[in-house]
């Protein structure tokens, strides 16, 4: 057996089961249905904010601007609806900013070839400067009283809550997208080498725009489920380590951040490591400083196994350091 | 007298391919020895097993008699090897200074010091360069100043100058020549690496001449005169067996002309060239490296933006264009095949069949928006067997294949967009011996398909073999025009040296 067959994408699937054996017989009550319920809720949103993250990362971008756009576009929806805006017209007005930001995102990243790490983090917080300081009044915006995010909150299929099937779906969109269509395709392609991807005729630089549009856009749908959970939304999620999470799920999945790596199971993979995680440890009552230890150390060993079993250029890592 | 280097019986293989093979070289000490050869004959490569940039595969060096074997360049430099490459290895955010002492500096390294002795050491070159001033904003020319400088400064016996007059100006030349005298004085050694036969002449102590990576012959530069070292770097030996004997072919007649360039212009690089292209023939153009040759027809289909103002024009079939990108010049059928296989070819991470699908896809020839596993696997076994490439199967990563293979599929990935001009920079770089006859006869086949194709290379043979029209690059224009009867590898050569 060769042992490149070892991907991380392996690795973390196995440590994942490793996991759910472990706390199945350690833990009681891990195995029960409710709790299951809410693992699966639990990543629904860490997992959609992850798969617009994956579209960038793969097209070898970053988006550190996600969750503020995620919270801040909701924010500014709801304030909105407060102060006497029709429905579609918030819900229009949020959307084309919404676009404008993955816009801005894009263009300065594929035209102004400034690194889109700094692009991002950049317009993340200027976003969340501009609206909380000119839009909205204080940190937290309800869900007015009527309105359809409660119905979307209280759904349930089959005694699953909505936000999984959201998941799941934009999941599936995400795949066909990847897998079988042209822009999906040039994805991959613009990733794993730009410079060639320009030469054979992709529009590489449109394809950046698009990709960075459509993450602003998982962000949105992202914090349309979380305001339908807590019926309200917490501008203060900015300064949590929501990010660092999804960037988590995306890279453990195998995500390559050298970008042409991976695809949406890696982000499936991913979101059910850290989620069922994340619940075996509030189970059993280890604490957030803890976590967070456990968390950073899966990850270094995920990209140390995966840099050391799968170098990414079979010359450069036996030529060392000339 | 006692040579300070001596390479016995040195070989050094790229995957198998030889870069040179049982070379025997040796460098006297306080001698200028110039190292001459076509481009790829292995002087880099030689030069840089002395330095320890690479190792060498066979073969032992000697360094003041003892056998030396540097695994990195730094090794090397501790011992007295130092080198300066043809691109800078300067840090362009710090100063002259901070570049000269660069890795040399003292545990608390104050500026204010580095600064005057800079300054009194740049004099002591005769150099006029500011030390405090940012390299990044210096010219090519400086930077190279620099780079000599620190070499100097480094009290190395032997330095090797990789191309170092290149972008020098005759005055500055003059300069740089004064100080390899006096260099040579104070009893360092030099090797001299160059293009320019004039300086070598001038210059040189001795000569040695390196072919298809073997030595031809070393010796006093005072035996020797332009005639003899042109005669030297192009005879053949390894190439007959590749080419066979100058074979009677018939030579193409052009079809309409599918290119029309004047006058175009790129900064300092293209300057002003012009020249047509035409159907159902091959157009060879032969340049040296900086000659340009590469940067005019990434212009011409789209990977480079030509100079704004004053750009000059190019006409596609009696169509103006400007391509911004290369996606206009490939809805066109202009297919640019790159030199740079590694970086700007082929996608590392995929299969070939998906390298080859790339290709198709951007092009636009492939029929709806949905992408199916099947048509890649069909893609793949149809150029597979039409390209003769040698896998495992269609799903084979692109890294794995051997330079020949790498080749062959980023060819294919071109030629399914089905282009009506293809313009091949170096096809055969880095490629085995039995991959260029087939690579060859596939750009044949696809001249006597009644496509214009353009073959950019530097290695004679192949452009005088394969070509049914030769142009010549220099200096960022096209300067001479030769007919496969007239062109011989002594002409073109001494077009294309200056």
């Amino acid at each position: 057996m060769n042992l490149s067959t070892f991907n991380q994408e392996r690795i973390v699937l196995i440590a994942t089961v490793l996991v759910v054996i472990f706390a199945a017989i350690v833990l009681p009550g891990f195995l029960n249905v409710t709790n299951l319920i809410s693992i699966v809720r639990s990543i629904s949103v860490l997992g959609i904010l992850a798969l617009g993250m994956a579209i960038v990362i793969i097209g070898r971008g970053i988006d550190l601007s996600m969750v503020a756009i995620m919270a801040m576009s909701i924010a500014w929806y709801l304030q909105m609806l407060h102060t006497g805006y029709g429905e579609t017209e918030a819900l229009m007005l949020v959307l084309l900013a919404v676009v404008f930001i993955g816009a801005v995102n894009g263009f300065l990243v594929a035209y102004a070839d400034v690194p889109p790490i700094f692009v991002t983090l950049a317009t993340g917080l200027f976003v969340f400067g501009f609206v909380r300081s000119q839009l909205i009044p204080s940190d937290a915006v309800t869900v007015p009283a009527g309105h359809w995010l409660e119905a979307v909150g209280a759904a349930r299929f089959a005694g699953i809550p909505v936000d999984v099937f959201v998941f799941l779906t934009l999941a599936f969109a995400t795949f066909l997208f990847l897998r079988f269509t042209k822009w999906g395709r040039y994805v991959y392609y613009a990733g794993d080498n730009p410079a060639a991807a320009r030469n054979i005729g992709i529009p590489v630089r449109p394809m950046l725009v698009l990709r960075y549009i459509l993450s602003a856009l998982f962000s949105f749908i992202a914090g349309l489920l979380t305001a339908a959970s807590l019926l309200s939304i917490q501008t203060r999620v900015i300064n949590s380590n929501l990010l660092y999470d999804v960037i988590l799920v995306a890279v453990i999945g195998g995500i390559g951040l050298s970008g042409g790596k991976g695809g949406v199971r890696n982000v499936l993979i991913g979101a059910a490591l850290i989620g069922i995680l994340l619940n075996v440890m509030t189970i059993a009552n280890i604490s957030l400083l803890l976590q967070n230890l456990i968390k950073s150390t899966i990850l270094l060993a995920a990209i140390i196994l995966d840099g050391w079993l799968n170098p990414r250029d079979e010359q450069t890592a036996q030529q060392g350091d000339i | 007298m006692k040579p300070i280097i001596k390479m016995e019986n040195v070989s050094k293989f790229y995957r198998k391919v030889p870069a040179i093979r049982n070379v025997d070289f040796d460098l006297r000490k306080g001698e200028i020895h110039a190292l001459l050869g076509e481009n790829g004959a292995g002087k880099s490569t030689l030069t840089k097993i002395m330095a320890g940039v690479v190792e060498a595969t066979d073969g032992q060096m000697l360094y003041k008699g003892k056998p030396a074997c540097f695994a990195t360049p730094n090794e090397a430099l501790h011992a007295g090897i130092a080198m300066v490459f043809q691109e800078t290895s300067l840090v362009p955010s710090m100063t002259v200074a901070q570049n000269l002492y660069l890795g040399s500096e003292n545990f608390l390294n104050r500026l204010r010091g580095i600064y005057i002795s800079a300054q009194q050491f740049l004099q002591s070159l005769n150099f006029q360069v500011d030390p405090r001033a940012l390299v990044a904003t210096l010219g090519a020319a400086s930077q190279q100043m620099i780079e000599i400088a620190r070499a100097v400064h480094h009290n190395a016996e032997v330095i090797i100058f990789d191309e170092p007059t290149a972008t020098l100006t005759p005055e500055e030349k003059r300069h740089f020549f004064a100080l390899l005298r006096r260099l040579k004085e104070s009893g360092v050694s030099i090797i001299f690496i160059s293009h320019a036969l004039e300086e070598a002449l001038e210059i040189s102590d001795r000569i040695t001449i390196l072919r298809d990576g073997e030595l031809v012959e070393t010796g006093d530069t005072k035996d020797y005169d332009r005639d003899r070292i042109i005669a030297a770097m192009v005879g053949r030996t390894l190439t007959e067996e590749i080419y066979g004997e100058h074979k009677e072919r018939e030579t193409r007649k052009a079809g309409k002309r599918i290119l029309a360039v004047h006058d175009i212009s790129m900064g300092t690089i293209v300057r002003n060239t012009s020249f047509s292209v035409f159907t159902g023939q091959i157009t060879g153009v032969f340049g040296l490296i900086g000659s340009g040759r590469t940067e005019t027809f990434k212009v011409v289909s789209g990977v480079f933006k030509r100079n704004f103002k004053r750009g000059g024009s190019i006409e596609l079939e009696d169509r103006r264009v400007r391509y911004l990108t290369p996606a206009e010049a490939v809805a066109d059928g202009i297919i640019y095949v790159t030199e740079d296989r590694k970086g700007e070819g082929i996608f590392e991470t995929m299969g070939i069949g998906e390298n080859l699908f790339g290709g198709l896809l951007a092009s636009g020839h492939n029929k709806g928006w949905i992408v199916r596993r099947k048509d890649i696997r069909d893609l793949a076994t149809q150029w597979i067997e039409r390209l003769n490439i040698k896998a495992i199967n269609a799903d084979a990563r692109v890294v794995e294949l051997s330079g020949g293979n790498q080749q062959k599929v980023v060819i294919g990935k071109g030629l399914c967009q089905k282009p009506r001009l293809v313009i091949f920079d170096e096809p055969t770089r880095g490629v085995d011996v039995g991959a260029i006859a087939e690579i060859h006869q596939l750009i044949n086949d696809l001249a006597d398909q009644g496509i214009a194709v353009v073959v950019i290379s530097s290695y004679l043979p192949e452009i005088l073999n394969l070509s049914d029209r030769i142009l010549v690059c220099r200096q960022g224009r096209i300067v001479e025009e030769f007919t496969p009867e007239d062109a011989t590898e002594e002409t073109v050569m001494y077009a294309s040296v200056h």
